[in-house]
């Protein structure tokens, strides 16, 4: 019963623009933290996640940068823009709506 | 300018490539390491991050991808942000000096303005093609004798017949017989008595042309022919408008005609005008009876369309037709003379007579539209001038001279534009004005109009315009150096400066002479036209046009009628005198007979001279105001039994009886039947106002009689006024009479000056126009001249220089670029001067009045324009000219 989940279209951008509201990450970064968050649950590979990054950076939800990180190498950073926070603001409500009808059907009162 | 300092450079392909690497190597070698620090081997923490990275190659291509899409984004936006705040910019300078702006503008606009609308009328004249199928392929053809002095003679019936009969390379064949204003039918029997225009067409014209009927059909074949049934009317779209209320129920309907039942067969579409916009009806030509028209091959009336047969050329046409005229020429004697055919496209036949004219005005109206960019150019270098500090701070700032020239090109484009629109509603008036002053002048005018095509043309003449007077300031501005500019705060490259604008004022001088000379000419001309004594004295005259039907009052007794019509009029109180010719003069010419004096013989081969012949009244020549140098008009008792006369022109006089008196001789046409001359009287002009008259004759009505009479009286009050008295006294006689047309002799003097009235109006508006621009220019270039020199000329009167030599100094150069305008624009109005020939009347196109006017009246000009300027740079303090460094 304890299948990882595939992961559904368009939720990886949430996850991805929820991370970068902490502050400017880069791809390494915004992998290890939605792992550390889903390990169990969500079998995310890197490929798609950094595909994602730039089509976030296309549409202008994101902006990146070249920074230092922390052992001082030449890392893109991604920062949210403020329509990236919209965005986000947008999707998580109808992520929360969507659960909630899922288990209102799941879990009948 | 600075948002673009702070701005991240482009990415390139190959930069985008490494830095997406670089992004993937980063990831890997920090996961790498993570798992290193968990105890994994190099080799196995390595595999397991590529392994947990999933398709590498795959999301390094689609990284890229969506890279250079996001660069190309960028670099549009980037674009477009740059020419909105190029824009914003422009329209910020603009509005900073609305003195510049607004001149540079309405200057633009008149420019674009005024060659649009030239040129929509040019575009729909010479441009369109004409309303019909396969337009290309329809010629004119004409007869023409074989000494070549009548290249475009109308064509007789018959030959017409054996044309369509023998041809073989053209697909059908038309003739019309259709003379504005005198070809008519008399409708009756409904309402008042009505003279309905009508062009006589024979079978072939309408499918020669190849237009269809809108409403009902086209007449057959076998109705269009003697013993047919040729009694059938097809109606103009407009007379079918106006007189049917476009309702189709008047289709198989009859009219009566002449007195005769006709029957409506069809309805032209509106774009159906051809031969002229006035026919109201078509009618065979056969139905015209022998005793009008007889059918014989010396009686050349019809005008003839023909359609060539596909991929036939006009040459393999014209020979067709030379060798069937030649055939007919050889087979009939009448026809002995007339060996060829003439053969033109349509579309030349009709506009040719206009072409030259337009083109002409064509050059002449882009000369003002030049004009006015190269006095654009001039105020806009009078501005980068005074920019040069400003354009040095920003070429300091970092702004490359690429940006700066971008800059004043939108800049340029801006106001070319706003010119270009404004330039349209000039344009819109502008046509409207031209098509008024031309009305009745300009063939297929119906076709000119503010269209997509000329709007197209507005806009790439703004364009045209924008580059051309933007360019040489841009270029200059944008080479500025940035050194010497900001040290001397603007005061650099002055003489290199004065010398492009000065260069430029002596082109703006030179276009306007040579405007300014077509116009003195034209003028010159016009003023001639208007002195020459046409022969007769148009003042107080009336003119009544009507057709006698023969059928009504007979054959013989209609003399009668047209006698006591004469005379009633006389009886009008307020008419002082009245008489009748055929054809008003430049209303007709009147056929033409071979009436040579007796005993003359013209030279073998030759055919016998023919003469325009009018048929005239007793006291026609008292009451026109025509002198009568020798002997007597006709009088009423020259009639049908009495002896035939003949009255003679002093043209005709001078060539068969010089330095004698030719009353009392004898003429006749070819030996048989000889009249006398009772008279000579003076030349009229009979056909134009600018043509030389010819020989003419006058034989009376009342013994040589036609049935279309211009009725004329000398009026004492104004004719206008007598028009209902008179046309009462005609209607006492009959009260059935149709009238064709009344109108002054005034009227028709205006009507034939119409045309060189407009030529001379349009040069005269170009010549102010070109003038009041090239003073400008001078103007312009001397002013500035002044303040830029303002240092050195307070040095000069400090050290004591003379006011007046100062004051010389700037005439000297504000003359100078007139003279040296002059000179270069009137040997181009010299090297034109042929091309207006034609245009003009009693005056050569190398007029010397008309040329030193022009050159008078520049210096004078000139001298006006420099004094302002001029006597500025008298005042300038010294002391103040210096501390203002």
């Amino acid at each position: 019963m304890r299948q990882p989940m595939d992961l559904l279209q368009g939720t990886l951008d949430v996850l991805i623009l929820r991370t970068l509201v902490w502050g400017p990450m880069h791809g390494y970064a915004v992998s290890r933290w939605i792992r550390d968050r889903t390990e169990d649950t969500l079998q995310i590979e890197d490929a798609p996640l950094y595909k994602a990054l730039h089509r976030l950076e296309k549409a202008e939800w994101v902006t990146a940068q070249w920074g230092l990180s922390e052992n001082n190498r030449r890392a893109r950073f991604y920062r949210l823009t403020p329509a990236g926070r919209k965005q986000l603001k947008a999707e998580e409500a109808a992520w929360r709506s969507y659960a909630k009808a899922v288990f209102q059907v799941l879990e009948p009162a | 300018m600075i948002r673009r300092l702070f701005q991240y450079p482009w990415r390139s392909h190959a930069v985008i490539r490494s830095d997406v690497d670089d992004e993937l190597r980063f990831h890997l070698d920090s996961r790498q390491q993570a798992l290193m620090a968990t105890g994994l081997s190099v080799d196995a923490a390595r595999a397991r991050a590529i392994r947990e990275f999933g398709d590498i190659d795959e999301a390094r291509r689609y990284m890229q991808h969506v890279d250079n899409d996001i660069e190309t984004n960028r670099r549009r936006k980037d674009y477009v942000r740059d020419v909105m705040y190029d824009l914003k910019y422009a329209l910020r300078s603009l509005r900073v000096s609305p003195t510049f702006t607004i001149v540079a503008v309405l200057t633009l606009a008149i420019g674009i303005g005024a060659n649009t609308a030239v040129f929509s009328v040019v575009h729909g004249v010479l441009r369109q093609p004409l309303p019909f199928p396969n337009p290309e392929r329809l010629v004119r053809v004409w007869s023409a004798n074989r000494s070549g002095d009548s290249p475009k003679a109308s064509v007789s019936a018959v030959d017409l017949d054996d044309w369509r009969a023998q041809r073989r390379q053209f697909e059908d064949i038309g003739g019309w017989e259709f003379a504005s204003g005198a070809s008519g039918l008399d409708l009756t029997g409904s309402g008042q008595p009505q003279r309905v225009s009508t062009a006589f067409v024979s079978p072939g014209f309408f499918t020669t042309l190849g237009v269809g009927a809108l409403h009902g059909r086209l007449p057959y074949e076998s109705e269009m022919v003697r013993g047919g049934d040729d009694r059938v009317v097809v109606l103009s779209f407009p007379y079918w408008q106006r007189n049917f209320g476009a309702s189709t129920t008047v289709l198989n309907t009859t009219l009566i005609l002449r007195g005769e039942p006709y029957r409506v067969v069809g309805v032209m579409p509106p774009n159906f005008r051809f031969p002229s916009p006035s026919v109201e009806i078509y009618v065979p030509f056969s139905t015209i009876p022998d005793q009008s028209i007889p059918r014989i091959r010396p009686v050349r009336i019809m005008g003839v369309v023909a359609r060539l047969k596909p991929n036939v050329t006009l040459d393999q046409a014209r020979a067709e037709m030379n060798v069937i005229t030649g055939r007919l020429a050889a087979q009939y004697p009448e026809n002995a003379t007339w060996t060829h055919a003439t053969v033109l496209p349509l579309h030349e036949a009709i506009t040719g007579s206009v072409q030259n004219a337009l083109l002409v005005l064509f050059a002449a109206v882009t000369g003002v539209l030049l004009m006015a960019c190269v006095n654009v150019a001039s105020l806009v270098l009078t501005r980068a001038s005074a920019r040069e500090r400003e354009i040095g701070v920003r070429v300091a700032l970092g702004a490359t001279r690429g940006r700066i020239l971008r800059q004043l090109v939108t800049e340029s484009m801006v106001l070319a534009l706003a010119g270009g629109v404004l330039g349209i509603g000039v344009a819109v008036v502008g046509t409207r004005v031209l098509l008024a002053l031309s009305a009745g002048q300009l063939p297929l005018s119906e076709a000119v109009g503010v269209n997509p095509t000329v709007l197209l043309f507005a806009l790439g003449a703004s364009l045209f315009a924008g580059i051309l007077f933007g360019a040489a300031p841009a270029l200059r501005a944008s080479s500025t150096n940035l050194q010497g500019a900001l040290r001397a705060g603007g005061r650099t490259s002055t003489g290199a400066s004065t010398r492009l604008r000065s260069a430029l004022v002596i082109a703006q001088v030179a276009f306007a002479v040579v405007l300014a000379v077509g116009a003195g000419l034209t003028t010159r001309s016009f003023n001639a036209l208007l002195h020459v004594d046409p022969g007769f004295t148009p003042d107080h005259l009336l003119a009544v046009n009507f057709t006698i039907n023969t059928d009504r009052h007979g054959d013989t007794a209609w003399k009668q009628y047209y006698s006591d019509v004469i005379t009633r009029v006389r009886a009008v109180p307020g008419v002082t005198s009245a008489g009748a010719a055929q054809y008003a003069p430049f209303k007709g010419m009147g056929e033409r007979n071979a009436l040579v004096p007796v005993g003359y013989v013209a030279r073998p081969g030759e055919e016998p001279p023919a003469f325009p012949t009018q048929r005239i009244s007793d006291a026609y020549f008292r009451t026109i105001g025509t002198r009568i140098l020798s002997g007597r008009e006709f009088l009423p008792t020259d009639r049908g039994n009495a002896p035939p006369v003949v009255v003679v022109n002093e043209a005709y006089a001078k060539a068969f009886f010089p330095g004698q008196n030719a009353v009392g001789k004898e003429l006749t046409v070819g030996g048989s039947g000889r009249l006398t001359i009772v008279g000579v009287v003076g030349d009229i002009r009979q056909s134009d106002v600018a043509e030389a008259p010819g020989p003419l004759l006058y034989v009376s009505n009342l013994q040589n009689g036609r049935v279309k009479v211009t009725l004329v009286c000398r009026t004492v009050a104004d004719p206008l006024t007598m028009t209902r008295s008179i046309r009462d006294a005609i209607w006492s006689v009959d009260r059935d009479q149709p009238i064709t047309s009344i109108f002054t002799f005034n009227d028709i003097m205006q009507e034939t000056l119409a045309r060189p009235r407009l030529v001379t109006v349009l040069f005269a508006a170009f010549g102010v126009l070109g003038l009041t621009l090239g003073a400008l220019g001078i103007y312009g270039v001397l002013a500035f001249l002044v303040t830029q020199r303002r240092r050195e000329i307070g040095v000069r009167i400090a050290l004591g220089a003379n006011a007046r030599r100062v004051y010389a100094m700037i005439m000297r150069h504000g003359v100078g670029m007139a003279i040296a305008g002059l000179v270069i624009g009137i040997s181009a109005a010299l090297a034109l001067s042929r091309f207006v020939q034609s245009l003009l009347f009693g005056i050569p196109a190398t007029d010397p009045y008309s040329y030193a006017g022009v050159v008078l009246l520049f210096l004078f000009v000139a001298t006006l324009a420099g004094l302002l300027p001029a006597r500025r740079a008298m005042r300038v303090d010294p002391v103040i000219a210096m501390q203002q460094e």
